[in-house]
């Protein structure tokens, strides 16, 4: 199951990155949010899958899943919404201003 | 000895407050004083006879990097030269500058020169060397652009300084290289260690970095082109720096290392070869000037040649007469700048076609000029000092064996340049001074009507010329305490010679005479043969060169950064990218990464293999979907598959956090993209779409690749049985998650909150702060 | 005493959250800033010196013991790295006033600055990999809020690249942090390396090892990764870039440094080449962009991008002289790029442009700016006896030592491409006749921006010239980072 597991997390990313390289701005945040996805199941994929119970301690139980990825995942799951609602915001300003929601026109020059 | 050498610049702090009296107190005294102090200090060394004395003082002791001063009869003759020369001028520059110019600048960068120059002729350390060496490429920089508001001083000051250091960090590279061979931060430990340094793989490159340092310094052919654009600086300061001492910094050098490099061939054939080219260069190219300070520069360039040649050649004779030419060099070259001041002073121009006959309006002047010039061209009379090295320099250049067939060669050459050089030497000096003081005085050319000037300004140029004249009657005078002494330091072994004006009717006379036979002719008949200059230079000129190389280093880097660093995401995003796989993949290969493990998989199951699939098509979906609303909830959906996931995969805390948080994330999408225009169909072209999808595909790949074998390789037991055992003991809860979150990684945990804050923060003064062009 | 190492990271952390409740109060808000900095000065230097006395402090947070818990480490490296933010964060927050915009100031300025301070103290403090990510986050988010504080066109738009960039490397931070601790077990620094060590780097280590390079590299903006940077430092205000051009590359070289010094030290042929290869190239595409622009504030911020050649060359080359010379360079170039940046800031300031075409003859109307600046100038460019050439000598000899004559060359051929991208400034800003520019009547006065720019300056010539006061500090650290079972046993007490 990790190989699937492996797999679907490659396709995240993959798919992702092709979003990034997009040009109108909703595909390119839509791609950091599929990309948060596959590091987030990657994480949780480096972990044992299914090695035991849910990792909330119950009499009789021996066995538990890997604690630690979870944690690392929770944290980061947290970080990752502050990002995403700030790049939101950040995209909806910048396209308001800029009159554009295509990053190829927001490209700039030396002198500004 | 420190303080002779640290006097200048602790003097030049003073200067600014100093300068603030210049009205009543011309800046310019201090400045004569000092050097004058100094003289008198290294001149009593003399006293009871001389031999090197050494004094160490540290600084930088961890790192080698001390103050280790030596002084020999090389250091010796500089330093009288520095201090000498820099009494002289300062007393010069007080009659030259008038008390409305910025002084306290002046004399502040003049000061530092000195110190530096000091430095550099004393300094044992190679590093207090290099220090002390690119002071004066800085001070010099400084100097040539004291009148900055004219564009030739900003253009021949960023030429001096880009030439000048370029050849300094040469020197450094040489420097660093030596002291990595041999372990030693001292010149003189290196030169007794010189086996090892010849006989280093690398000593060919050793040695074109010296040499670089030292050619650029000293203005040799093709490096000399800043040497003539440094005459923008203010005539004392060509005088000093740009003739008599900073210039021959190069010289110093190969002739401090000479007695390690001369067994070298390559030595030989290198400096002897581009000395004789540059003194033939500079004295045809000098011909061709038409300001007065051009020409004295491209004589300068010449007799540096001739001087960078006689360390070439490397023989007791031609040792000699390069440490006698350095000196009788100072003398007649400083009185003609000064000379050159006075005409550009009392005229107001230095324009040689605009000059002539000046004779009788400047007698005293054009006297000094008569005895300068005639001694820079080498004239047979036996009160000329110039004439003596000259004619050394004939001898020199006859008695060369070269060992090896390319040394042969150059040895074999090596006589007629001299006297090709010497010929054209002898032109430049005669329409140096006739183009100048004889002829027809055309008044109504002048800017100012000319008059003889003031007592003051010639002093300086008059003590030069006695000691032009001083030199030539009694050369022995000199040459026993003072020009042996330093010969032999280069030499490496005892030099002493006695210096005669008659040897006979021998080879270098007839050559002499040859040199005044043909000078005299060519210098009558000028008109009739300039034209050569429009074929050569012609596009041979280094300027071009060098103007080339700096207008394209700009443009081909604007061209090339412009071309890439063009504001565009995507490709950055793709060069990045591109680099990580390329990279990652080619590791993989090299260190065979690679690994699978399926003996300790989970099983497959239905369920999870179904929701895998829909978070597949769904992701597939957002690239393919052109309606905005429906790429957001197809995220959606992969968000909650992600959560289905952690359900199958026992992490409920994560799964709640994770619906909640997918929630408020497509809410808060389609709140913000309500307000955007809607989803255009992809409008890449092909070229682009094919390497977006050959990057993603890449990336994947890669992703998957690492995480498999990752997976494959769990080399270690985890960690977590701690926290699984420790959990309640320690932690005092049941939910393992939680007690780590909150608990074993709290820190973790306060500054993810802080990073919500901080996004919290940033968000409303996003939206708080209205931009200017909205309202 | 060993919770004197979480110090640096609390007293700016409550000092961003305390500010932000009267940060419509700039007065308060301005002297609270100024005693919070010099009070975490004065901490990270008697932090510094009590490491250098006595050793590395090594706190356990929550007492949970070393490796399960997460582990703050003051050593000799990031101790004097702490100090050197200090100082960089007190010169900013003195120049801070003058040059941003009120609404600057009551948009939580001081709170990003200290948050930021925070982000980046902990970042060089933390024994842990994971919660390195969190301060990475921390510092980035602080930067996200700084970068596009007053919300200018040019700003938003960069901002926007810069976030995105970030955004991904951070994720990539993630998950290779994962792929690690699939196959070690863990995420504790000094745990990694000892079992990376065990294991002698074998199978997926090194790719994993290449993975995290390349998370730092873009941060640190290293050949081929650093493309957000140019215009992402140039767009905020003066102050901000300063912070930016300071701490931000520095965090990313020091992590470089410690992962690779620490943990993947064992396939130094492939790595640490590497390494060589994309310094030199750090070194000539940032040295070719500053000589791109006529843009000032743009050829500042291009010549963050050789520095960090020059940084990573001595990791490269991996000597204990060539990583004593990468310390040096790192602590002398956060000072003279915070130097560097608050001046073009002030020369902007005073001269109403950054385009250098339209500049000259600024220095009869600010001589000591001018002097400044062409001080700083042979501070960057590595002339001695000024800090620059300390590192740079360090680096050059760590090279030679090691016969990697080409990347010596090129880093001697990028301090001249640095030396004339910078003295252009000077000869066509500075130089020229004094009426060129039509400055404003009422010439702007430069006040407070002058003199922390001058104590910086100072700072970082007594680096050069009395570097004996601490090269020995230096080289015993370049010692102590060479022999990575001195941090590993500091923190997992075998």
């Amino acid at each position: 199951m990790e190989i699937v597991m492996s797999v679907l997390a490659g396709l995240l990313f993959m798919t992702g990155v092709y979003n990034l390289l997009q040009k109108q701005l909703l595909r390119i945040v839509i791609g950091t949010a599929l990309v948060s996805h596959g590091a987030h199941l990657t994480i949780l994929t480096m972990g044992k899958l299914k090695e035991g119970a849910a990792p909330v301690l119950t009499d009789g139980v021996e066995n538990y899943t890997d604690p630690l990825p979870q944690a690392l995942i929770l944290t980061s799951i947290v970080i990752s919404f502050g990002v995403t609602s700030l790049l939101l915001v950040l995209a909806y300003r910048a396209s308001k201003i800029n009159h554009t929601d295509n990053m190829e026109k927001l490209r700039g020059n030396d002198y500004e | 000895m420190i303080l002779p050498v640290l006097l200048p610049f602790i003097i030049a702090i003073f200067i600014p407050f100093l300068s603030k009296w210049k009205e009543k107190f011309h800046t310019g005294i201090v400045a004569t004083i000092v050097p004058l102090i100094i003289f008198i200090y290294f001149a009593s060394f003399f006293a009871g006879g001389f031999s090197s004395v050494t004094k160490s003082y540290s600084w930088i002791p961890s790192l080698d990097m001390n103050l280790v001063f030596h002084l020999d009869g090389l250091s010796l003759l500089f330093v009288l030269l520095i201090s000498g020369i820099g009494t002289l001028v300062g007393l010069y520059s007080i009659y030259y500058l008038h008390t409305t110019e910025k002084l306290g600048h002046f004399y502040v960068y003049f000061l530092i020169f000195m110190g530096s120059m000091l430095g550099v002729v004393l300094s044992d350390n190679v590093y207090a060397l290099y220090s002390f060496w690119e002071f004066t490429s800085l001070s010099s920089f400084l100097l040539i652009g004291f009148w900055n508001h004219k564009h030739a001083s900003r253009y021949g000051a960023l030429k001096s300084m880009l030439i000048t250091v370029f050849g300094g960090l040469s020197l450094l590279g040489a420097l660093v290289f030596m002291h990595s061979i041999t372990g030693t931060t001292s010149i003189q430990q290196m030169l007794g260690d010189s086996e090892a340094i010849l006989n280093s793989e690398f000593f060919p490159l050793i040695l074109t970095l010296l040499l670089l340092g030292a050619f650029t310094k000293s203005a040799q052919f093709p490096f000399h082109i800043w040497l003539p654009d440094a005459m923008e600086a203010p005539t004392p300061v060509s005088a000093y720096l740009h003739s008599a001492t900073m210039v021959k910094a190069g010289l110093y050098l190969v002739a401090r290392f000479s007695p390690m490099l001369s067994s070298s061939e390559w030595f030989f054939i290198i400096v002897s070869s581009f000395g004789i080219l540059t003194l033939c260069w500079g004295s045809y190219m000098a011909v061709r000037q038409t300001d007065l300070k051009g020409i004295l520069a491209f004589s300068t360039i010449s007799q540096l040649g001739m001087i960078m040649a006689m360390l070439g050649f490397g023989t007791k004779v031609a040792v000699f007469a390069a440490m006698f030419h350095i000196l009788n060099h100072a003398t007649f070259k400083g009185s003609l700048f000064m000379v050159a001041g006075i005409v550009d002073h009392e005229t107001g121009t230095r324009d040689i076609r605009k000059l002539g006959g000046l004779m009788n309006y400047l007698p005293m002047t054009a006297t000094l000029a008569m005895f300068g010039v005639f001694s820079m061209a080498g004239f047979p009379l036996p009160f000329l000092n110039g004439f003596y090295s000259k004619e050394m320099f004939f001898l020199s250049s006859l008695d060369l064996s070269g060992q090896g067939e390319f040394a042969s060669i150059v040895a074999s050459l090596v006589p007629y340049l001299a006297v090709f050089g010497s010929i054209f030497t002898f032109v430049y000096s005669m329409y140096f001074f006739f183009g100048t003081f004889r002829g027809r005085a055309n008044l109504g050319k002048l800017p100012k009507k000319p008059h003889e000037a003031p007592v003051g300004m010639l002093i300086s140029p008059a003590i030069l010329v006695l000691l032009v004249v001083i030199i030539g009657l009694f050369p022995s005078f000199i040459n026993e305490p003072f020009i042996s002494h330093a010969a032999s330091a280069v030499y490496g072994g005892d030099v002493s010679k006695d210096i005669y004006f008659w040897h006979g009717f021998n080879l270098p006379l007839i050559m002499s005479l040859t040199v005044v036979a043909f000078g005299t002719i060519l210098a009558l008949t000028i008109p009739r043969w300039s034209t050569v200059y429009n074929y050569v230079p012609g596009i041979l000129s280094m300027n071009k060169a060098y103007d080339y190389t700096v207008d394209k280093s700009v443009t081909f880097s604007t061209k090339l950064t412009r071309g890439y660093m063009n504001g565009s995401l995507a490709l950055y995003m793709k060069l990045i990218l591109g680099a990580i796989i390329i990279v990652s993949f080619s590791f993989f290969f090299l260190t065979d990464g690679f690994a699978i493990d399926t003996s300790q998989l989970a099983p497959v199951t239905t369920i999870e293999i179904i929701v895998a699939i829909t978070m597949a098509i769904a992701a597939l979906g957002t690239i393919f979907t052109n309606n905005r609303i429906a790429a957001i909830l197809i995220l959606g959906v992969v968000g909650y598959g992600l959560a289905m996931l952690f359900i199958i995969y026992r992490a409920p805390d994560l799964a709640l956090t994770q619906l909640i948080i997918e929630t408020v994330t497509v809410a808060l999408f389609l709140l913000v993209f309500y307000h955007l225009p809607s989803l255009n169909s992809r409008d890449e072209s092909r070229p682009d779409q094919i390497s977006n999808w050959i990057i993603s595909i890449g990336f994947g790949l890669l992703v998957t690749t690492v995480a498999i074998s990752s997976h494959s390789s769990k080399l270690f037991d985890s960690i977590s049985s701690y926290f699984v055992e420790n959990s309640y003991k320690l932690g005092g809860g049941d939910n393992i998650v939680n007690v780590i979150l909150v608990d074993m990684r709290g820190l973790d945990t306060i500054f993810e909150i802080a990073v919500l804050g901080i996004a919290a923060m940033a968000i409303y003064s996003l939206i708080k702060i209205k931009n200017k062009k909205e309202e | 005493m060993s919770n004197l190492a979480v110090l640096p990271i609390i007293l700016p952390f409550l000092a961003g959250i305390l500010v932000a409740f009267f940060h419509k109060n700039l007065i308060a808000s301005r002297i609270f800033s100024i005693i919070a900095t010099m009070l975490h000065l004065a901490l990270t230097i008697f932090v510094f010196l009590n490491v250098q006395e006595s050793g590395s402090y090594v706190l356990e947070v929550g007492g949970w013991e070393a490796p399960f818990g997460i582990v703050i480490v003051a050593d000799p490296l990031s101790s004097l790295l702490t100090m050197t933010t200090a100082v960089v964060a007190a010169a900013a927050v003195i120049y801070a006033p003058k040059s941003l915009s009120r609404i600057q100031e009551e948009f939580y300025f001081y709170s990003f600055f200290f948050l930021l301070i925070a982000g980046v103290n902990g970042a060089f403090l933390t024994g842990d990999l994971f919660n390195l990510f969190v301060f990475f986050e921390v510092l980035l988010m602080a930067s996200y809020g700084l970068i596009v504080l007053g919300n200018g066109k040019a700003q938003l738009r960069e901002s926007l690249k810069y976030i995105l960039i970030n955004l991904f490397s951070s994720m990539l931070f993630v998950t290779t942090i994962s792929f690690l601790y699939s196959v070690v077990g863990t995420v504790n620094m000094a745990q990694a390396a000892e079992r990376v060590g065990e294991v002698e780097q074998q199978g997926v280590l090194t790719v994993i090892g290449i993975l995290l390079f390349f998370v730092f590299a873009t941060k640190a903006a290293v050949f081929p990764l650093y493309y957000w940077l140019p215009s992402s430092y140039t767009v905020p205000n003066a102050v901000v870039s300063a912070l930016f051009g300071a701490l931000l590359t520095k965090v990313g070289v020091y992590s470089i440094l410690r992962t690779f010094t620490l943990i993947f030290n064992y396939e130094v042929g492939l790595t640490h080449t590497l390494f060589i290869y994309l310094a030199m190239f750090t070194m000539i595409f940032g040295v070719i962009g500053a000589l791109s622009t006529n843009n000032v504030k743009l050829i500042i911020a291009y010549n963050v991008i050789p520095a960090v050649g020059f940084m990573l060359m001595g990791i490269g080359i991996f000597t204990e002289t060539s990583i004593a010379g990468s310390i040096y360079y790192l602590v002398h170039d956060m000072i003279i790029k915070a130097v560097l940046f608050l001046l073009i800031g002030a020369v902007t300031y005073a001269a109403g442009t950054s385009d250098l075409k339209k500049m000259g003859g600024l220095i009869h109307h600010y001589p000591v700016l001018g002097w400044m600046f062409f001080l700083s100038t042979l501070v960057l460019a590595g002339i001695p006896p000024f800090s620059g050439f300390i590192g740079k000598l360090l680096l050059l000899q760590g090279g030679l030592n090691q016969e990697e004559i080409l990347i010596v060359i090129v880093a001697l051929i990028s301090s001249l491409g640095i030396l004339f991208s910078m003295i252009r400034i000077f000869i066509g800003g500075f130089w020229g006749a004094a009426d060129i520019m039509e400055l404003p009547k009422q010439k702007p006065s430069l006040g407070a921006m002058t003199w922390p720019i001058g104590i910086l300056l100072s700072l970082s010539i007594l680096l050069g010239v009395g570097a004996e006061m601490f090269y020995p500090a230096v080289s015993s650290i370049a010692d102590y980072v060479m022999n990575p079972e001195l941090y590993i046993e500091s923190v997992l007490k075998e």
